[in-house]
């Protein structure tokens, strides 16, 4: 995969800021628009945006989810790329909107969007082909590998070769990097305990990997190992890569 | 239904296994060091994705002709001298057993570990007809004087500390002050059942495949165990679910190549033992009669289910080492026969949906089983549907219905999701310091007991987006 | 997927009248009816099974005995990774006294055994000489009562010998098939186990031994097989307190492989 433009064309992405981002961590859609501007990324973001469904699809509600893919599928329907902050969301549109929207008026667009769908750190570096940025903030860091963007989109690499090229901040591994951070969605809530011990396996991995910042591409992780740092008053960070990438 | 339903919420069952501070440590290492071993196994063993592929299309295509294998395998094994059962549920399968031991007069039954038995609840049927049944395996002798199930499925006593083994041996087996080594404690296991193994009436077993071509039972064990389970008593009863028979020998070596690396990290178990029908008139040794009890219970029924890819299971238990829920909670607390993400969708199987009402839930669906799984099963997809099952027959609280069908609306209308945000704004605002909660009331408290959450920004980003054009 | 179908169908054990048993036509009508849902929705490839088995193994082993030597090499990686012991002697009638320096080692006084005919040696002259007594299991079947005597034995004994009709070098197993004077427990219930083979048992990997158990039950079973086969990878072990690992559970403690160099004259 590389940079497809037509010569002379910019690129156009729309953005699918995500219910998790937009509402809690706006500063993390801000930082992705200046920093594709930046690289001569013409940014669009259709209006309405609520959701892509997953709490819902998780949960079992499919018929639900469906509609709400269907709403999403319709306000991205003239984009020629989509790009998601969330490997989660991401996963969702380009995993589960084909088969839930299957025999729908919107099954054609569905397909459509699943296709021009990226993850923001694959958008950089397999559409982009860029790899090298500045890091705004100092390091170590860490990278935590987030369920869906592992193992959903089969994506290890691209978030790794980005900070491992990034000039300015050391990088170190982090022990069980490939493990959950226990958020699950609704799962932190219906087994709380679970959820967090799950979670202080994490943090203690942090701790012991050296690293002065956790980085990940997910609002969802995020929002879990943010939240136990932050009960602990500890002075470890976690940030999405975004916010590393220097914009 | 093959188990009472269980009442206690998981929540519960989940928060006091937590509290067991020897259950998390012994889950840890055990689960971290099986990780490694598997890793490794697989590491050195480029074949293994190839071979892994292959397994699941066998799998695939012997389901779709189960008939036809059964009734080669039926065939084979009456042609070698033994007899067939067909058990449609748990009780009947128990049946059959009692009726075997009746038969040939039984007063002791030697058991190689068996997770099928363990599903129809054997043990117990067998005792109340005054057959002592005996574990033999290790794990599941040490958990059988505990009066306790197997909280893993291929290391039944992972919960259980040296010194807890030696105190258990110490007082059931009237040696007292026995020291916690296992070096010596499995010296005392193996004189113990030695005498067991030779003076039982029957053995009875599980089955890891059946080789239709050939009616070939085929048993992978490391103790030997199995080996004297299936040689020294007159008679060998195995009890087999439907899906575990494989068409040839030569599928037999690929299923072979990838299971013990999948459960323990080891290229083939100690020992692999394939038994084909009683002794011939030839031999020394075996038993007289070999019987095999095949049972659906559940399994037949998801052939065109939704849990149909269940079925390919090779119970190597790969999945629960991987599962972040199962590492913290470990076995007991799902409840059911079999603990682990497979579990939930087996004990979906074998009881129906009201039973996993809880445990459809007792995944973050972090899709590690699935990678993990030898013949790539697609467990968290089964959850999800587990879930929707759990939802479509109003077997989920009302409660939780009403709020997911609200979300739902909400979700749909870009005017109520940014009223939503304007509200839950202002409703926050008493719990907010330094751009943090730390406590909220209700529901929401399930995050905030351990968690900070962030608050809700003052402006979304799509709120600030035309700061941004 | 089709049906919304969990949970096992009462349906079936409802309508059972009290005491009745499951037959195979009621069973394989319900796989069946069960099957007839899904028409064509999962790929039904047929079994794969080799043409010709037997051939194709006769070509393997002529394959193989060519290279042997690097094969046997393998093996012996693989045995002594699983804690098998590993000996080599040129001839067979260095056997017995390999066996004879096994056993003293052991202090071992007591020796069960294949008969010689299976074993390609006959080891009871020279181990009787050192005062070790060997007992070889008979080929035809004796009285219940001398079977039992048989048994008691087998169980005391320090160690048992036997062959090997296969050693697979990719895992470090042994493969043995039980028949007419080759008996199960003399592999199983003495501590020590010590298998005699040449390199005509050597095959390199399990899709192999795979072809052999194809090729071993193409046409009907010679009338002296047994009704058992056995694959042996190392002695017996657990690692089920505290993960500690422990050998000699039920199984023999140690197994020994002795490899003979020039052949032992057993396979035609």
């Amino acid at each position: 995969m590389s940079v497809s433009a037509a010569a002379g064309a910019t690129p156009r992405v729309a953005l699918m800021i995500t219910c998790l981002a937009d509402m809690f961590y706006p500063e993390v859609g801000e930082r992705i628009v200046r920093l594709l501007r930046r690289l001569g990324v013409e940014v669009t973001l259709p209006t309405g945006q609520t959701c892509c469904g997953l709490p819902l699809f998780n949960s079992g509600y499919h018929d639900e989810a469906a509609a709400v893919a269907a709403r999403t599928v319709t306000i991205f329907r003239d984009a020629e790329a989509v790009i998601v902050p969330s490997g989660s969301c991401a996963w969702m549109v380009k995993h589960e909107y084909p088969g839930l929207l299957r025999g729908r008026a919107e099954a054609a667009d569905a397909e459509r969007l699943a296709a021009r769908t990226w993850e923001f750190s694959q958008f950089l570096v397999r559409r982009l082909g860029r790899t090298t940025f500045e890091s705004d903030v100092e390091g170590p860091l860490a990278y935590h590998d987030s369920c869906h963007l592992l193992r959903g989109l089969h994506e290890g690499a691209t978030p790794r070769t980005l900070l491992n090229n990034l000039s300015g901040a050391a990088v170190v591994p982090l022990p069980g990097s490939d493990e959950c951070c226990g958020f699950g969605g609704s799962f932190s809530v219906r087994l709380p305990e679970v959820s967090t011990s799950i979670l202080e396996r994490k943090l203690a991995n942090l701790e012991a990997s050296g690293a002065r910042c956790l980085v990940a591409c997910d609002a969802g992780c995020l929002m879990q190992i943010r939240g136990g740092l932050a009960r602990r008053n500890s002075p470890l960070r976690a940030l999405h890569l975004a916010e590393v990438l220097k914009s | 239904m093959t188990e009472p339903l269980i009442t206690t919420p998981l929540r519960e069952r989940a928060a006091q296994a937590l509290g067991d501070r020897f259950l998390h440590e012994a889950l840890d290492i055990a689960t971290t060091r099986f990780i490694a071993l598997r890793r490794d196994a697989f590491g050195d063993f480029p074949e293994g994705e190839a071979l892994r592929d292959r397994a699941r299309a066998i799998k695939e295509a012997t389901l779709q002709r189960l008939d036809a294998h059964l009734e080669t395998l039926v065939a084979n094994i009456e042609r070698l001298g033994g007899h067939v059962h067909f058990a449609t549920t748990a009780e009947e399968a128990r049946e059959i057993v009692l009726d075997i031991a009746r038969r040939t007069g039984a007063r002791m039954a030697v058991k190689s570990k068996s997770m099928a038995t363990e599903e129809i609840h054997l043990n117990d049927a067998l005792q109340a007809i005054g057959v002592t049944p005996v574990e033999t395996d290790l794990g599941e002798y040490i958990i059988q004087l505990a009066h306790e199930r197997p909280s893993h499925i291929i290391a039944p006593a992972i919960h259980k500390t040296k010194g807890q083994v030696a105190e258990l041996f110490s007082r059931e087996l009237r040696r007292p002050g026995l020291p916690a080594d296992p070096e010596v404690l499995t010296k005392i296991a193996r004189e113990e059942l030695r005498e067991k193994f030779l003076t039982a009436d029957l053995g009875i077993t599980g089955a890891n495949f059946a080789v239709a071509d050939t009616g070939t039972v085929v048993l992978v064990t490391n103790e030997g165990n199995g080996r004297m389970v299936t040689s020294l008593p007159r008679v060998h009863v195995a009890v087999m679910g439907v899906e575990k028979v494989i068409p040839s020998m030569t599928d037999l070596a690929v299923f072979l190549a990838i299971l013990a690396k999948s459960a323990t990290g080891q290229k083939l178990s100690v020992y692999t033992t394939l038994v084909q029908g009683p002794r011939r008139p030839g031999e020394l040794e075996g038993p007289d009669e070999f019987h095999l009890v095949l049972l659906d219970n559940g399994r037949v029924a998801q052939l065109a289910g939704p849990l149909r890819e269940s079925l390919y299971c090779l119970r190597c238990g790969a999945c629960l080492n991987v599962c972040p829920v199962y590492r913290q909670i470990g076995g007991h607390a799902y409840g059911y026969t079999y603990p682990g993400p497979i579990g939930i969708l087996l004990t979906a199987m074998l009881n129906g949906p009201a039973s996993v009402r809880d445990l459809s839930h007792a995944s973050s669906l972090c899709g590690a089983c699935a990678d993990a799984c030898p013949v790539r099963i697609d467990i968290p997809r089964m959850l999800i549907e587990l879930r929707r099952e759990v939802d479509v027959r109003g077997i989920a609280p009302r409660s939780e219905r009403i709020v997911f069908k609200a979300l739902a609306r909400l979700l749909r209308s870009p005017t109520l999701y940014r009223l939503a945000a304007r509200i839950g704004r202002a409703a926050q605002r008493p719990f907010v310091s330094d751009g943090r909660i730390r406590a909220l009331p209700s529901f929401f408290g399930e995050w905030t007991k351990t968690r900070d959450l962030p608050s809700i920004a003052a402006r979304t980003f799509q709120e600030r987006w035309r700061d941004l054009s | 997927m089709t049906s919304h179908k969990l949970g096992p169908d009462d349906g079936a054990s409802s309508s059972r009248r009290a005491g009745a048993r499951t037959t195979k036509a009621e069973f394989l009508a319900r796989v069946r009816g069960e099957m007839a849902k899904t028409p064509g929705l999962f790929v039904a490839a047929p079994a794969e099974r080799p043409a010709q088995p037997r051939q194709r193994l006769e070509l393997l082993r002529r394959e193989l005995s060519e290279r042997w030597p690097h094969t046997l090499e393998r093996f012996r990686a693989e045995f002594e990774h699983v804690a098998g012991v590993f000996h080599r002697v040129p001839t067979a009638a260095d056997v017995p006294a390999a066996l004879e320096r096994i056993c003293r080692e052991r202090g071992a006084r007591r020796v069960v055994s294949w008969p010689s005919e299976e074993l390609g040696v006959a080891i009871a002259p020279v181990l009787g000489a050192a005062g070790i007594a060997v007992e070889p299991m008979p080929r035809a079947v004796p009285p219940d009562a001398e079977r039992l005597r048989i048994r008691a034995a087998v169980a005391e004994a320090d160690v048992g010998v036997t062959g090997a009709d296969l050693a697979v070098a990719e895992t470090g197993t042994l493969v043995l098939v039980a028949a007419a004077g080759r008996p199960r427990s003399t592999s199983l219930l003495p501590p020590c186990h010590v298998a005699v083979f040449d390199r005509t048992a050597l095959v390199e990997s399990l899709e192999q031994v795979g072809l052999a158990l194809e090729a071993w039950h193409e046409g009907p079973a010679p009338a002296e097989r047994g009704a058992v086969i056995n694959f042996i990878t190392g002695p017996s072990r657990t690692a089920d307190i505290e993960l500690t690992l422990t050998r000699g559970v039920h199984g023999p403690k140690e197994i020994h492989a002795l490899f003979v160099d020039g052949g032992l004259g057993l396979h035609g």
